[in-house]
């Protein structure tokens, strides 16, 4: 194998002596057949690691800094928001597992969210491919992003601030009444969750399904981020199963994006997916293990801080004048 | 014209017609393979300019001008303006069956080789180019040239466009075999490439020679495009089933519980 390697790697390198001039590092370099380009296995593997260790750390999917992170990184936006779709739903499904087998999963709840998470995931990819048309799925990307990441970054990072400020003045974090119900408790069509140990309407339930399905296709994230807050703050899911069951609904929502993707758009790179996934399942262990001997509220102070720096990147992004103005897609032929 | 010149100018026709150079080119390759390591690679062009007994010598001596192209492909060029704070793509033009790859090797520079309207006719040099752009009629239209502009350079930038003078070289001391080395990088689309030799002396051709190569994805990477292509379904199920195994794996070996 690692003769193998070892060939693979001076092989690679004598085609490369024409590119590079002072190249001492052993870069194992990987052709992306459906990205059409080459990148150092190593790099991607640790940006799979990197992000698989915050996911694990912080509990979310880590898609909004992987697919950014990608895209900074050369990797087309089609290609990557795609691809990243495939490595969320490996890396949900690994941490899914062991929810499940702490049954530690509201299942009723979960398939009503992976229905409606479906629609959403199939709304998400016909705007995702009519705005690639249109030449505006960046901006409205980056646009989503900035949006997002503020408003769920800020409302958490106020959140864990104040929580952690009772906590030094030694007051006790006030606690959720559960007999607390708000304008959404009214709403029709009632359901009953026995796990949960709800009786709310379908509607804000599906409505959450497809607006996480929706911005998971277009914006390349799991939308775990987005989904559990709402789901304890709007929906009131004791924090027990509101974990294991957005991750169940993210698998399935992210494997949906995944073959929409690869049918409509064509952009599902594999070779780029194993590598992020095989990274960013390893990487997730450690950061689980990290993440275990750290206060909750410190936390999310610090995912707070990762989500509004990825916003702020965005931002600024978009609001500083580009070096470069033109842009060229291809629509047919060529390096397609 | 000055009379000497059309005098030579009928010179060179009617050698032409007698005796005139003829070309052969030969590639080091006429297929490059794409797999997981390629990171571009080199093909070298050979060529003979073969005369015979009839072939008058020449007072000035020989250039010569290799094109490879790439296979065509239909290619939005945008740009983008400042919309109330944000940076937005707004105009756009679309450019027509333009050659994904353009790469001209000369053995001097371009304005040694021949007059302009000669070399416009072959379209050697990236201001000769013919670009034919969607919703406009005549090729070339000066209203899009901006965006012309930006789509060579943008090429040039990604090594898809290249221009060098002084890259044919004579092999030795002959003044008749020559050579000329072009790199395909890595992200060089893959198709057919059409290469184009051209022999002037004096300004005016003397003869021209086309040439083929193939850019192909092999192995591996060919079968993960196709199927990515061909069975679009299949492969998404393939993607999705890898990526649950992937994190049943994962979850199976670092169990902790």
């Amino acid at each position: 194998m690692r003769a193998a390697l070892y060939r693979s790697c001076v092989r690679a390198r004598r085609r490369a002596q024409q590119l590079t001039d002072s190249d001492w590092r052993c870069d194992v370099v990987i052709y992306l057949p459906i990205a059409e380009l080459s990148v150092n296995m190593f790099i991607i593997f640790g940006m799979g690691g990197a992000v698989g260790f915050l996911s694990g750390l912080f509990g979310v999917g880590g898609g909004f800094l992987l697919t950014p992170l990608l895209i900074f990184s050369g990797i087309p936006p089609v290609v990557s928001v795609a691809t990243v779709a495939t490595q969320i739903a490996a890396s949900s499904s690994s941490a899914a597992l062991s929810y499940w087998r702490r049954r530690m999963i509201d299942m009723k709840l979960a398939v009503v969210l992976m229905i409606a998470g479906a629609f959403g995931t199939l709304l998400g990819v016909v705007v995702f491919n009519a705005l690639r048309q249109l030449g505006q799925l960046d901006l409205i990307v980056s646009v989503s992003y900035v949006t997002f990441l503020g408003l769920i970054g800020g409302l958490m990072l106020s959140e864990s601030v104040r929580s952690i400020i009772n906590a030094r003045r030694g007051r006790p974090a006030p606690l959720r009444r559960p007999g607390q119900h708000s304008w959404i408790h009214g709403l029709p069509f009632k359901m009953r969750f026995k796990r949960s140990k709800l009786y709310v309407s379908a509607i804000p339930v599906v409505v959450l399904g497809i607006a996480i399905g929706f911005l998971g296709a277009l914006l390349g994230i799991g939308g775990g981020f987005i989904l559990v807050p709402a789901l304890i703050y709007l929906l009131r899911v004791p924090t027990n199963v509101v974990i294991g069951t957005s991750l169940i609904q993210i698998v399935a929502t992210m494997s949906v994006a995944t073959m929409l993707h690869a049918v409509s758009s064509r952009s599902v790179d594999i070779v780029l997916a194993v590598i992020l996934m095989v990274g960013g399942v390893i990487g997730a262990q450690f950061g689980a293990r990290v993440g275990q001997n750290i206060r909750g509220d410190h936390l999310r102070a610090l995912l707070a801080l990762l989500v509004l720096a990825v916003g702020a990147r965005f931002l600024v992004g978009l609001v500083t004048p580009p070096a470069e103005l033109y842009s060229l897609t291809v629509l047919t032929g060529g390096g397609l | 014209m000055t009379r000497p010149a059309i005098f030579l100018a009928f010179l060179c026709l009617l050698t032409g017609r007698a005796g005139a150079e003829q070309l052969t080119i030969s590639l080091s390759t006429g297929q490059i393979m794409v797999d997981s390591t390629f990171t571009g690679d080199t093909v070298t062009l050979f060529g003979v300019i073969e005369r015979d007994a009839a072939t008058i010598s020449r007072a000035t001596g020989y250039q010569i001008v290799v094109v490879l192209r790439g296979p065509p492909e239909t290619v939005v060029a945008r740009r983008k303006d400042r919309i109330a704070l944000v940076w937005v793509n707004s105009a756009s033009e679309t450019i027509v069956e333009a050659p994904s790859f353009y790469a001209l090797n000369t053995s001097g520079e371009l304005s040694d080789v021949s007059t302009d309207p000669l070399l416009a006719r072959y379209q050697i040099g990236f201001d000769n180019i013919q670009f034919t752009y969607e919703n406009r009629a005549v090729a070339n239209d000066p209203a899009a040239a901006e965006f012309r502009r930006a789509f060579v350079r943008l090429k040039e930038k990604e090594g898809l466009y290249t221009e060098r003078p002084a890259s044919v070289s004579f092999i030795g001391a002959t003044d008749n075999v020559f050579q000329s080395a072009m790199w395909i990088p890595a992200n060089a689309p893959d198709g057919r490439y059409a290469v184009e030799v051209f022999l002037f002396s004096g300004n005016v051709l003397l003869a021209r020679e086309e040439g083929e190569l193939n850019i192909t994805k092999v192995g591996l990477e060919q079968v993960m495009y196709a199927a990515a292509n061909d069975h679009a379904l299949l492969y998404g199920l393939a993607c999705v089933g890898l990526a649950l195994l992937t994190g049943w794996l994962g979850g199976v070996i670092f169990r902790r519980d």
